[in-house]
């Protein structure tokens, strides 16, 4: 029985908030918070942030202006790869909180006009969850075959071992059984065999639980890797579009208003099947884009960003890419050359501890040696690139990271709320945190927290809060399309997003300065002729463009957002 | 409105307007330019606005000039800022039109795009870019380059042979041909593709070079360097090689990428016109320049390439013949080959003699010789403070570069056949092809 919602408690934060639009597309405009919920905020004291902590920051986000949150798992779990090995996909946590919980979330949430999208595991469970366990038992038990067994770890032998650092092999003996399993990832996570009917269906049902509490959608956890097929590469198979396919076709037909986030870690050319025809998943990530944004401002030069812009497919209508500088997992350098790989390794990972598995495992503010026009430079790119940019917990704040915790903990300490006990995190001791938090005179919560962000204004966080709302004012941001101009500057990196609204066509010039020194550069602004250029965000009006090219000076790691059509 | 032109009058004015071009009485004698004659001309476009082509010439010399004629009162904003392209009236019978040189009118322009591809390319902007006397440069929409010869070839123009054929084997690192203009046994107009976002490799480099040079004089490192007292000496602790490798702006990886592609271009080039067993002569040259270079060392490389066995030094190819940074461009998908030009200035300007054949080393050493000039460049301008450790780390970056480059090309599969068997060989030839280089710089003094 569920218990009753009791109102949150809220702070009270300077900006109101937005209806929720009944827009079936919103996540075409939307700016994603992906949030840690055992590291946000610990409402109950216990140590371990929870979801009635998310409840009592939502103010904050719908003031820094988030459309959507992404939550990490939150379902029970041994908690062996961040709650990634699920051993209960129908409830809660209990350290996380309750369903009820969940549903209050999203009811306060809603009230803020914010969504919320859950990860869901579909590619594997825990070696905990009840399935396993019962599969495991015999041979011939109801749920023998609702994981992937082996009678050796053979089969598939050329299917690469993803979590290369830590496990040998994708098959596992497992001493009940008598046979291997199939994992892609960590041996504790077996693989679910999708060629059966019924674990499509069980997943299905799970789909349709969490929809039916009001969750407006889910990020796919690991969605390239659902089935295998001798010779292949185990991913990216035509069964698993269809069973995607048959996923959205019953979302779309129940649960208006709702999407799905694919993980995929693909190249675009691969990724792109995964819209399908419009109608497999609504967005997906992309990938190779995010270690290119780095690599460009460290080589000082924009190849790195536009050869994989001219390698990005078009997408279908009503589809979008989730774009993104770090996130929960490593900066992973799957999608790159081992010759780029080593170059990542040597400008942002000479350490050999920030390194894990085919990534690196630092947050931006590090990455970037805490430069904020660094940082302020790739949230301009991200904010202006095509897709919805995907913001990840505490780099609103140039939070830093703790490369001496284990796997991706690094990345996941307790959110600095202030420079209080526990960086206001949580009131339980020290030693009961989830993970402790940052200390270290430089990132630690007593100088890096919301709330000496927010009483400055002059902070990266004001600065960020003020960019997403001009990014907010221009949709074309979000829906536009994009034309790489050329430059006659390496280091000067320049492309037009171009699109209508009910004013008419419009046209946005982003031109970014990769440097760390000065830069100017010619641009081929022919057909604006004519018009003045208003730059987005101080509304300052630029030089007529005339018939020549026009020349745009940029400081150090410098940017404008330019308006062609002079109605900034 | 339509007109049949009287080409002998169009011509008349033609040749008075040819007169007053600077470029034209360097390239014919005066002699001869009383002299020209109208050899063919064609009719593109007979409505008004129209197109002509004529070419004249005297002897073995043909010159190319489009004429359009356009009614007096609509003209005056066709020329705006152009006005010397006018020619002169001509009659049609009745009201007198007024012809001038094509090129300075956009529609004609437009309309000669869709002539020289036969139909199949269509555009709706053009703009000319600042080129060189032999030929006008157009850009269609941003996407197609059309060179418009004035000084017409009879036989066929290296530029365009080298592209087509190079094409034909199906070597991409290029700007594709598009279309060929061809008539009479002459090159009239050549279309390619155009990569506006295209760079040449001389810029990256220099971006490179400013990184490196920025960050090792700065101490942004940590290790604020100082000059060493001894000129020219790395200051104590600086490891220069390491330094290059460490800087963000390292460009080895473009340069082993560049190297690859060079290694194609002479696989290319090999199937498209053949390759031969090199001979004494394949470099003779080199072995004069060394000789009269007087450098130290020189005797004794003089020496060693004197020893080489010709037999062995190789095969020779067709070579691009002036291959350095500003040839290649770095483009959103991958390194492009340009600059096969038979444009007589590019010879003029260095010695270099595009088209020819020769030892693929020699292209190395062009390269090698332009990633050393380049790193000379970025030391221009730098304070005198910081120029001992500069020129240390521009040397170094030169080191690393050419290592990278010729990396990338030996490792390319199959190019090994073109190269000395020996690897000394290798070695000794792209010494002495640099010295011979330099001297042509110095000669010259022509950018790297």
């Amino acid at each position: 029985m569920d218990s009753p919602i009791e109102p949150a408690e809220v702070t009270a934060y300077p900006h109101g908030w937005h209806e929720l639009d009944d827009d079936p597309r919103w996540y075409e405009r939307a700016v994603f918070y992906e949030l840690v919920p055992r590291s946000f905020y610990d409402a109950n004291g216990d140590g371990i942030g929870d979801i009635r902590g998310i409840v009592e920051k939502l103010d904050y986000l719908a003031w820094l202006g988030v459309d959507c949150l992404w939550l990490l798992p939150f379902y029970p779990s041994p908690m062996r790869d961040g709650g990634y090995d699920v051993a209960d996909y129908w409830s809660v946590a209990p350290d996380c909180g309750t369903v009820d919980d969940v549903r209050l979330l999203v009811a306060e949430a809603h009230r803020r006009g914010i969504r919320i999208i859950a990860d869901l595991v579909i590619n594997h469970t825990s070696d905990q969850h009840p399935w396993f366990l019962e599969s495991r038992s015999s041979r011939d038990n109801p749920k023998a075959d609702w994981y992937v067994w082996g009678d050796d770890d053979q089969r598939w032998s050329d299917i690469r071992v993803i979590f290369c650092d830590a496990e040998p092999s994708n098959w596992t003996f497992d001493p009940v059984r008598q046979q291997y399993y199939w994992h892609r990832f960590f041996h504790h996570q077996p693989d679910l065999n999708y060629e059966n009917p019924d674990v499509r269906a069980a997943i299905l049902a799970v789909v349709r639980f969490w929809l039916d509490l009001g969750i407006d959608g889910f990020r796919l956890d690991a969605a390239a890797y659902l089935y295998q097929r001798d010779g292949s590469s185990g991913e990216n198979l035509p069964e698993t579009h269809a069973f995607l396919q048959q996923m959205r076709k019953e979302i779309d037909r129940d649960y208006p208003n709702r999407m799905l986030l694919a993980e995929v870690n693909q190249w675009p050319a691969d990724v792109v099947d995964y819209f399908g025809d419009g109608d497999e998943c609504h967005m997906c990530f992309h990938f190779p884009l995010m270690p290119r944004m780095f690599m460009a401002v460290r080589r000082e030069q924009r190849f790195p960003i536009t050869e994989i812009l001219a390698q990005t497919p078009p997408i279908p209508d009503g589809c979008q890419w989730g774009i993104f500088l770090r996130n929960h997992d490593e900066l992973t350098l799957e999608m790159v050359t081992d010759e780029e790989r080593d170059y990542m390794y040597a400008e942002y990972a000479r350490d050999p501890r920030m390194r894990r598995n085919l990534g690196i495992r630092r947050r931006l503010a590090p990455l970037v040696d805490n430069d904020r026009g660094v940082s302020e430079l790739l949230h301009a790119l991200l904010l202006s690139l095509p897709g919805s940019p995907v913001l990840y917990y505490g780099d609103e704040l140039q939070m830093g990271d703790n490369i001496y915790l284990g796997d991706r903990d690094g990345v996941r300490t307790p959110m600095q709320w202030t420079p209080d006990r526990n960086g206001g995190f949580s009131r339980a001791d020290f030693a009961q945190l989830v993970l402790p938090p940052l200390m270290d005179p430089v990132y630690g919560y007593q100088a890096v927290n919301v709330e000496a962000g927010t009483r400055d204004r002059s902070s990266f966080l004001h600065w960020l809060q003020r960019t997403l709302a001009v990014r907010r004012q221009h949709p074309i941001f979000a829906t536009g399309g994009i034309e790489v101009l050329p430059a006659d500057n390496p280091s000067v990196l320049a492309y037009v997003r171009t699109g209508s609204d009910e004013e008419g066509e419009r046209a946005v010039l982003c031109v970014s300065n990769l440097s760390r020194f000065a830069q100017a550069a010619e641009l081929s602004l022919g057909r604006w002729e004519g018009a003045r250029p208003v730059e987005l965000v101080g509304r300052a009006q630029f030089p007529v463009i005339g018939p020549d090219a026009y020349v745009v000076t940029l400081g150090p790691h410098g940017f404008y957002w330019l308006d062609l059509e002079g109605r900034g | 409105m339509t007109l049949a032109p009287d080409y002998e009058e169009l011509a008349r004015l033609a040749f008075a307007y040819l007169e007053r071009q600077v470029w034209f009485q360097s390239a014919i004698d005066a002699s001869s330019r009383a002299q020209l004659e109208l050899v063919t001309s064609r009719t593109l476009r007979s409505s008004l606005p129209g197109l002509a082509r004529l070419v004249i010439g005297r002897g073995e010399q043909r010159f190319q000039v489009l004429v359009g004629w356009r009614e007096p009162a609509e003209l005056a904003e066709v020329l705006h800022g152009r006005e010397s392209a006018l020619l002169g009236p001509v009659f049609d019978g009745g009201e007198p039109v007024l012809a001038y040189d094509a090129i300075a009118d956009d529609e004609l322009l437009l309309e000669l795009l869709v002539h020289v591809t036969g139909g199949r390319e269509h555009a709706s902007r053009v703009r000319r870019v600042s080129s060189l006397v032999s030929h006008a440069s157009l850009v269609y929409d941003e996407r197609l380059f059309m060179k418009c010869y004035r000084v017409l070839e009879r036989a066929a123009r290296p530029e365009v042979e080298v592209l087509l054929r190079l094409d034909k084997v199906g070597f991409n690192a290029l700007l594709a041909p598009v279309a060929n203009w061809r008539e009479d046994g002459l090159d009239l107009a050549l279309v390619r593709e155009f990569l506006p976002s295209a760079l040449e490799g001389r810029l990256l480099a220099l971006t490179s070079l400013r990184d490196l040079l920025a960050h090792a004089s700065s101490g942004e490192d940590g290790r604020a360097h100082e000059p060493g007292a001894d000129h020219g000496s790395p200051p104590p602790g600086t490891d220069p090689d390491a330094e290059c490798a460490a800087a963000g702006g390292d460009l080895a990886s473009e340069m082993r990428r560049l190297g690859a592609t060079t290694a194609s271009l002479h696989l290319a080039l090999a199937t498209a016109f053949g390759d031969r067993p090199a001979g004494v002569s394949t470099f003779a040259g080199a072995q004069s320049a060394v000789a009269a270079a007087g450098a130290p060392g020189a005797a004794q490389l003089s020496a060693q390439l004197a020893a080489v066995d010709p037999a062995s030094a190789g095969r020779t190819i067709r070579l691009h013949g002036d291959y350095h940074l500003r040839r290649v461009m770095r483009s959103e998908v991958g390194w492009l080959v340009a600059g096969f030009s038979d444009d007589p200035l590019y010879a003029a300007s260095d010695g270099s003699s595009p088209g020819r054949r020769g030892s693929a080393v020699e292209d190395l050493a062009d390269m090698c010789f332009s990633i050393h000039r380049v790193a000379q460049e970025a030391l221009v301008q730098r304070p005198d403070a910081e120029a001992a450790v500069a020129t240390v780390l521009a040397r170094a970056w030169a080191r690393r570069n050419q290592a990278a480059f010729l990396e990338g090309y030996v490792t390319t599969d199959g190019v090994r056949r073109l190269l000395p068997r020996d690897p000394s060989v290798t070695e000794l030839l792209l010494a002495a092809f640099e010295v011979a280089r330099e001297l042509r710089y110095e000669a010259t003094s022509a950018d790297a």
